[in-house]
């Protein structure tokens, strides 16, 4: 499935109050994409990834599954909200149940559970079965939801910071996981996450959104690397290397650029100057505009 | 591994203490098993021993201070004395329920039970003789110590008055002389006046004097002692007890409800004889008629009941069922508004007015008014075909004698135990969280099941917190309703013993108000209970 945003613009709040979100967003996902969004925080991923799902109707421009209008949520487009959203008073087991239910109505009682059972154990929450979410830690709530999602066989997979609080390992295995289904499924998948290197590995494109109020998405960074792609190999790609560093200083460009409209306009909040140690400008720089060639 | 399965016993108990929400045992529970022994005898000391040491101290000052207190209906009843009266109230139960049971005995059982009863009764009989004879004796030696005590009482009081009437004698002969004197001028009148004043002064001191004796006196006559009321009230008791057992006897024999059967045969029987050889068509006509009549009430026999006198078992247990009844009614009216309300923003504000102007209304007013409306259906109560069903005695609920007046109650109860479980359920649907609903979006859930499968399991936490507060609502207005509609409970049970004034009435009000607070603890625990069952998250429920 593919999915198009078409100069969509969104905001929050009365017009005395106003509160432009996003502005003139435009990204087309193909069918069977992987695209990154990234971007700093309260700068509108998670509203945009609501808007792909369905979640929020824009105030200008379309969002466009296949060519056709979103009018509304449904499984088919599979969102992992970034605060879980499980329900506690259910248990890991039946808040993925209740939600395989839904989209697998013709499946027997044994057969669901077989199919909830093996999400459970792709993100190795077999101990947590039948604990309730307040019984969780928040990488294993975070867990839980994704295999709720992961659930649903979307054709269009939505995560929201899927593996945000989740430790090295158990994310690289994650990592893995999300790849298979998506190979295996072929399904798209939009992610937002706040990892270069999770982008990078992942992604077949890389969005970055500008810093709100009217956040936009400029150029995606293409990735242009071969799968699969080796986590370990990888670290020597210079591919890797040079995507990396380009989008870090993007993205700290973004900050700068964010940090002097904050002075001009007095506004109350500053990102704090930080910078990888191995960070070594390259000649060319990259700019706002920069011009990755669009996949065809 | 022992200790494991010691642990699980353990945690087991305290799960048990912590969902019944009496956190108080935890601490000894935790000491049975040793841990933290220090810690535990701590808690106990502070939690336990200290709370217990207060109310005893209460009840001690209770003790003190309500004999002090004279009112029209005595002294206000010490914890003594109302726990007298809670052991005669329950022993008035169990008599009701040997009178029923000797009711309906029959055949067999009912001759061995005549032969129990006389045998009872002769062991009374002896026993009251006893008790008689001890009471009599020391009322006779209790009126020796008294009069032991009067006669010199009496002694000096007789004396004393011979005395003063001679002093007042001399005095008045010494005042007519002196007025004589002060007549031939051969004394000052102030001196009249000051001897007059001197007579009065000594005349009302006398009489003072006197009165005291008197009282003294009246004070033994009027406070026997105390032994001779205990020997009275003991031996009244076994009477008691000893009337009963007539009473029994009664309803063992001619009362009981197969003889009476039996007896309406025979009369039947006889008069079939009798039919058979009449010699006039107006004898036989009569005769025939007589069968007629005695078949029909044989046949009656079996519907009637014994005629129960209303204990406070009886009066508690109905009420209960009212109120559960009542509230039942309100909550199955407030849970579906209340849904529609947080559903439906229109509904709310339709139902706003509504509930903001009838909520505060008193329940009084609700009972009289569902006396009139409700009363209307039920112009003939005691052919209604409902109480008819409900008071038929194979129905097992007519052990509770339903009645209109009941009706009223549950309906005053269910009306002010809405109100709560109204609002809060409504508060519970409309403050979901927006991400449950969001899922319920995304997982596209019909109406149906969003609101069984994520609205109301989410809400149920606040609807149970409504429904606490209803019961307990419901629970204070019913005694009130009660009182009000005589309607059998325990409100009528505080208004008919606050009427009739006999000795032990006021012991008996204090009685019900005991057995109304523990009723309504125990009720709250159980909703407390059912809360803790439905919150999923952990938040204390107090
Ligand atoms: N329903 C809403 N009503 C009003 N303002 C909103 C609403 N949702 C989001 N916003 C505002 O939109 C902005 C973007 O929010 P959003 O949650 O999309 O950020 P984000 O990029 O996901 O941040 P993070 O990385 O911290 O999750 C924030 O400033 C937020 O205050
Ligand atoms: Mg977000």
């Amino acid at each position: 499935m593919s999915i198009e945003l078409d100069n969509v613009s969104i905001g929050f709040g009365p017009p005395s109050d106003r509160y432009e979100v996003l502005k003139d967003i435009n990204l087309s996902v193909k069918k069977n994409e992987f695209v990154s969004i990234i971007g700093f925080s309260g700068s509108g991923k998670s509203t945009l990834m609501n808007l792909f799902a369905g979640l929020h109707t824009p105030d200008k421009g379309t969002v466009k599954l296949n060519g056709e209008v979103i009018t509304e949520p449904g499984p088919h487009l599979g969102m992992m909200f970034q605060n879980y959203s499980l329900l506690p008073w259910l248990t890991t087991f039946e808040n993925i149940a209740l939600a395989a239910a839904q989209v697998f109505p013709n499946y027997s009682k044994k057969e669901l559970a077989d199919h909830v059972e093996h999400y459970i154990e792709m993100v190795k929450l077999t101990p947590a079965r039948d604990r309730k979410p307040h019984e969780l830690s928040g990488g294993m709530r975070q867990r839980a939801s994704l295999a709720r999602t992961l659930s649903l066989k979307p054709e269009v997979l939505i995560l929201d910071e899927p593996l945000s609080a989740l430790d090295a390992l158990t994310r690289g295995s994650l990592q893995e996981d999300i790849l298979n289904i998506w190979e295996a499924e072929k399904c798209t998948v939009v992610m937002v996450t706040n990892d270069v290197d999770e982008a990078v590995l992942m992604s077949d494109r890389i969005a970055p959104l500008t810093m709100g109020p009217e956040a936009t998405l400029t150029e995606p960074f293409k990735v242009d690397m071969e799968r699969p792609r080796d986590r370990h190999a990888l670290n020597d790609h210079p591919e890797y290397q040079r995507l990396k560093t380009e989008i870090t200083a993007y993205l700290m460009r973004l900050n700068k650029e964010a940090k002097e409209l904050a002075a001009a306009s007095g506004s109350q909040y500053t990102m704090p100057s930080v910078m990888p140690k191995n960070f070594t400008p390259i000649s060319g720089r990259p700019s706002l505009n920069n011009k990755v060639s669009q996949p065809s | 591994m022992a200790d494991s399965k010691v642990d699980k016993i353990k945690y087991g108990i305290l799960k048990v203490i912590d969902v019944s929400g009496f956190k108080v045992f935890d601490p000894p529970v935790r000491l049975l098993f040793g841990e933290e022994p220090q810690k535990q005898i701590k808690d106990i000391g502070r939690y336990m021993v200290l709370p217990i040491l207060f109310v005893v101290g209460c009840i001690f000052l209770w003790t003190v201070i309500a004999p002090t207190h004279k009112t029209k209906s005595g002294e206000v009843p010490t914890p003594t004395k109302v726990w007298t009266a809670g052991q005669d109230s329950l022993r008035f139960h169990e008599k009701e329920d040997e009178k029923e049971k000797a009711f309906f005995l029959s055949g067999e059982d009912r001759l061995a039970e005549i032969k129990e009863v006389e045998a009872l009764q002769a062991e009374l009989q002896a026993e009251f003789e006893k008790l008689e004879a001890i009471s009599k004796e020391t009322s006779a030696n209790a009126e020796a110590e008294t009069a032991k005590k009067l006669a010199p009482l009496q002694k000096e009081y007789d004396e004393l008055k011979a005395q003063y009437k001679e002093a007042q004698t001399a005095r008045k002969a010494a005042l007519t002389a002196l007025s004589d004197k002060v007549a031939a001028k051969q004394a000052k009148s102030a001196d009249l006046v000051a001897a007059i004043i001197d007579n009065d002064t000594k005349t009302d001191a006398e009489k003072g004097k006197l009165k005291d004796i008197k009282t003294a006196m009246d004070d033994i006559r009027s406070n026997p002692p105390k032994e001779v009321k205990e020997a009275q009230l003991a031996a009244n008791k076994v009477a008691d007890e000893i009337q009963h057992g007539k009473k029994r006897l009664s309803y063992l024999t001619t009362g009981n409800l197969s003889e009476k059967k039996a007896s309406f045969v025979a009369k039947a029987e006889d008069a079939e004889t009798a039919l058979a050889a009449s010699t006039t068509g107006k004898d036989a006509l009569k005769q025939a008629k007589y069968v007629v009549s005695n078949t029909e009430k044989a046949d009656k026999a079996d519907e009637q009941k014994y005629p129960r006198a209303a204990s406070i078992v009886w009066q508690t247990h109905r009420s209960l069922l009212t109120v559960i009844v009542g509230f039942i009614i309100g909550a199955l009216i407030a849970i579906p508004l209340g849904i529609m309300c947080g559903l439906n923003k229109i509904v709310m504000a339709c139902l706003t007015p509504l509930i903001s102007i009838f909520r505060p209304v008193s329940p009084v007013v609700w009972l009289l008014i569902f006396q009139i409306v409700v009363g209307a259906f039920f112009p003939d109560p005691e052919k209604h075909p409902l109480f008819v069903f409900l008071n038929s005695s194979i129905n097992p609920l007519s052990y509770f004698q339903t009645n209109p007046a009941m009706i009223f109650s549950a309906c005053t109860v269910a009306m002010c135990a809405l109100w709560p479980a109204l609002v809060n359920t409504a508060l519970g649907v409309s403050s979901i969280d927006p991400d449950h609903l969001n899922v319920a979006k995304v997982l596209r859930l019909g109406f149906w099941s969003r609101l069984f499968k994520i609205i109301i399991p989410s809400s149920l936490p606040l609807v149970f917190a409504g429904l606490r507060i209803s019961l307990g609502v419901g629970w204070m207005v019913l005694i009130a309703a009660e009182a009000l509609s005589s309607s059998d409970g325990l409100g009528k049970f505080v208004w008919d013993e606050y009427q009739n004034g006999s000795s032990q009435s006021f012991a008996n009000i204090i009685l019900a108000c005991f057995v109304v607070g523990i009723i309504g603890f125990f009720l709250d625990r159980l909703m407390i209970i059912l809360q803790r069952f439905v919150s999923f998250d952990e938040s204390a429920t107090l």
